[in-house]
């Protein structure tokens, strides 16, 4: 077995993990808890030739998505060739009407796409979701096998394995690519947030400041970092890890105490760039998901090389029908939702339960999706010393600059109970490193 | 032709000095199909640098950042606008309106405002004018105008309920119920001839142009009124939105006049 050593160093790695702070923090009950992220030294290995056709596939998926975001927020030619209905933009709760008019700097609205996708047991891949907000969990892999190749060096030795070690180079290129001229900045909310581990770490790791709201002034149309001895320096790119409805409290959520007031008129007047665009959230809806493949004809003339999970909009009657009739074969997403929240299963349901279910369906069907339930592969993981089958997903990386690039490597992340589909950080799982092997 | 000259004068007035402000003010008249604006003057107290721009809605807005230590600010723009016959010129056909159209913010009807509109006939409305008509003059009857009943955070639902408040109600209302009846509609603050305040009203989209119409005084807007700006609600086209620190208790006073210029 190829990574019979790393299964030995399972236990070390995790000490050093939790040393180094890899945790994420999440809020239950109103208290913060910062938890650790198990991490399963079995790696997700992906052949060459298969990662090869999910590169492919992916670039294409994210450069029509950017081209749709770039349509929505102007001229909305989608919307007047009748190819997405108008309601599912306007009404999406990731569609910013402040950005209209605004076109970003060299065009890229998505300069980091986390694409979740699983494989079926029938060896095709799924997307299940494009992340154009602002996608974590690149670090944790990345920590991960420097760590692993510290304790096992042979293992990478004999494996031919693409190195990932190369993240913080293609996330540079990204940043340099839109930058206007000054900084590059990390914007942090601060050490509360789940994903400060990460904040901090892709900063060193890219030579980017690690920025808090209030080290940043937004004056006359630019955007200035203010370093330690009080000085102003001009800002070009800000990689903004808080959420679009913080960045700016003169524009958006007024209680913001983590973002910087004006920074979204230095962005409006291109001054600054920020990544990635706010207003991302209009095209990876959960609603709008249903359209990519739509997209990906409109815009780009290709057929999509990746595969959707088969969905179903109750919005349409058609699909309503088909829902109702296949409900327990089905699963429901509220589109509003993320994280693995406001998923439910139609076969998990009482009966009470679900005809409350098909009356909020009925009464808000603009509200969610359904989706065939997809039989994924389960992959092999340490449980209390013994190997045991998991489901996993594969969350990975396409980053923009002159091209779409992809990282050969991803974040995988799997279930702890026997039978849940639900692998999200938030809901306890644990992940593993992504090898991609070349030739 | 008509001429209107403007006067719109904000005075913040802080119990304590404070530090820093930062302010942004949609208070210059747009450029439109029915106005044109010939001359403005602008005045802000402590001296500052401020700057110039458009928001998403077009709204043109002066924002900045106050550093020095106060506890005055005075905001004063006037000016000259050129009131236009409005000509429905086909290149400013609107196409894609869905963003007038679904509810938001301060526009979300309640069971009490879904209540009413269900409870009208529409039977004898031909044309989206009459249903815009008919909503007008019924709002107008059914709501009263009573000040200091409602502030800036009331929403439709809320002042429908206690059945009276100012134009931003009016306003609120009038546009939650022309998007019920499936017509686009936006929004307006502005000013209007005479001495007092701000006032607002909304546009309707109507064969692919927007109308304008004000609920609170039932009639079409004319030569009268100066557009300021517009938006989904209220919120989108504020006049004054600041942000400070430990400002304590502040009183605002605002005055506005609009009378027409002699040709």
């Amino acid at each position: 077995m190829r990574q019979r050593e790393l299964v030995n160093h399972t236990e070390k790695i995790n000490e050093l993990l939790a040393r180094y702070g890899v945790k994420f923090g999440i809020y239950k009950n109103n208290v913060f808890k910062e938890q650790l992220f198990p991490f399963d030294s079995i790696p997700r290995i992906i052949g060459h030739e298969e990662f090869a056709g999910l590169e492919k596939g992916m670039k294409q998926r994210v450069m029509a998505l950017n081209l749709f975001l770039k349509d929505i927020y102007s001229k909305k030619q989608i919307v007047k060739d009748g190819v997405v209905p108008e309601d599912f933009i306007f009404a999406s709760s990731g569609y910013l009407a402040e950005c209209e008019g605004i076109v970003p700097e060299k065009s890229v609205y998505s300069h980091i796409s986390g694409i979740d996708l699983v494989k079926g047991k029938d060896e095709n891949w799924y997307i299940l979701e494009d992340n154009l907000r602002v996608p974590s969990g690149a670090s944790y892999p990345m920590i991960a096998r420097e760590l692993c190749r510290r304790s096992s060096p042979d293992t990478f030795h004999n494996n031919r394995l693409e190195d990932n070690r190369n993240y913080a180079d293609l996330l540079r290129r990204a940043m340099d690519y839109v930058n206007v001229g000054g900084h590059s900045v990390i914007l942090t909310p601060g050490r509360y947030n789940a994903a400060y581990f990460e904040h901090s770490y892709l900063a060193e790791k890219t030579g980017a400041h690690l920025a808090t709201g209030s080290e940043l002034i937004a004056e006359n149309d630019r955007l200035y970092y203010i370093s330690s001895d009080g000085e102003k320096e001009r800002v070009g790119v800000v990689y903004r890890r808080i959420s679009d409805e913080y960045l700016d409290p003169m524009v958006f959520n007024p209680e913001s105490l983590i973002g910087i007031p004006h920074l979204f008129e230095v962005y409006r007047k291109g001054n600054v760039a920020l990544i990635n665009a706010p207003g991302n959230g209009a095209a990876d809806d959960k609603g709008i998901y249903y359209f990519v493949p739509k997209m990906i004809r409109y815009y780009l003339d290709e057929e999509p090389l990746l595969l959707n999970a088969p969905t179903y909009l109750p919005f349409y009657e058609e699909d309503m029908k088909y829902v109702l009739e296949n409900f327990d074969n089905l699963v429901l997403k509220d589109v509003a939702e993320a994280g693995g929240y406001g998923v439910v299963f139609g076969s998990s349901m009482t009966k009470e339960e679900k005809e409350k279910f098909i009356q909020m369906l009925k009464r808000e069907p603009r509200r969610f999706i359904a989706q065939e339930v997809i039989d994924f592969q389960d992959l092999d993981t340490l449980d209390k010393g013994e190997i045991v089958p998991r489901k996993a997903d594969l969350r990975a990386f396409v980053l923009m600059a002159e091209e779409p690039m992809v990282w050969k490597s991803g974040l995988t992340r799997f279930s702890r109970n026997t039978d849940s589909f639900i692998v999200n950080s938030s809901q306890g799982g644990g992940f593993k490193d992504t090898w991609v092997l070349y030739q | 032709m008509t001429v209107l000259h403007f006067l719109y004068r904000m005075e913040l007035k802080y119990e304590k000095h404070i530090g820093r402000c930062y302010f942004t003010i949609k208070c210059l008249p747009r450029e439109d199909d029915r106005q044109h604006v010939l001359n403005t003057e602008l005045f802000v107290l402590p001296k500052t640098t401020y700057s110039f721009g458009e928001d998403s809605f077009g709204n043109r807005q002066i924002y900045g950042c106050e550093h020095e230590d106060h506890n005055l600010f005075v905001f004063q723009i006037s000016g000259d606008v050129e009131i236009l016959q409005t000509d429905y010129e086909e290149k400013n056909r609107q196409e894609v309106t869905g963003l007038f159209q679904v509810p938001h913010g301060k526009c979300i009807p309640g069971g009490e405002l879904l209540n009413y509109f269900h409870s009208l006939d529409f039977k004898e409305c031909e044309t989206s004018f009459q249903v815009c008509e008919k909503l007008m003059h019924g709002l107008h009857q059914d709501f009263s105008y009573v000040p200091g009943t409602t502030d800036v955070n009331t929403t439709a639902e809320e002042a429908w309920k206690q059945g009276k408040g100012v134009c931003q109600d009016y306003a609120h209302i009038y546009v939650t119920l022309l998007r019920l009846a499936g017509i686009p509609a936006r929004y307006v603050c502005g000013l209007i001839i005479g001495e007092g305040a701000s006032h607002a009203w909304a546009e309707a989209l109507i064969d692919g142009f927007w109308v304008p119409f004000d609920p609170t005084n039932d009639c079409l807007v004319w030569d009268h009124y100066i557009k300021l700006g517009h938006g989904r609600d209220a919120a989108d086209c504020a006049i004054n939105r600041g942000l400070m620190w430990n400002g304590g208790a502040q009183s605002q006073d605002i005055s506005v006049l609009v009378e027409k210029r002699e040709q």
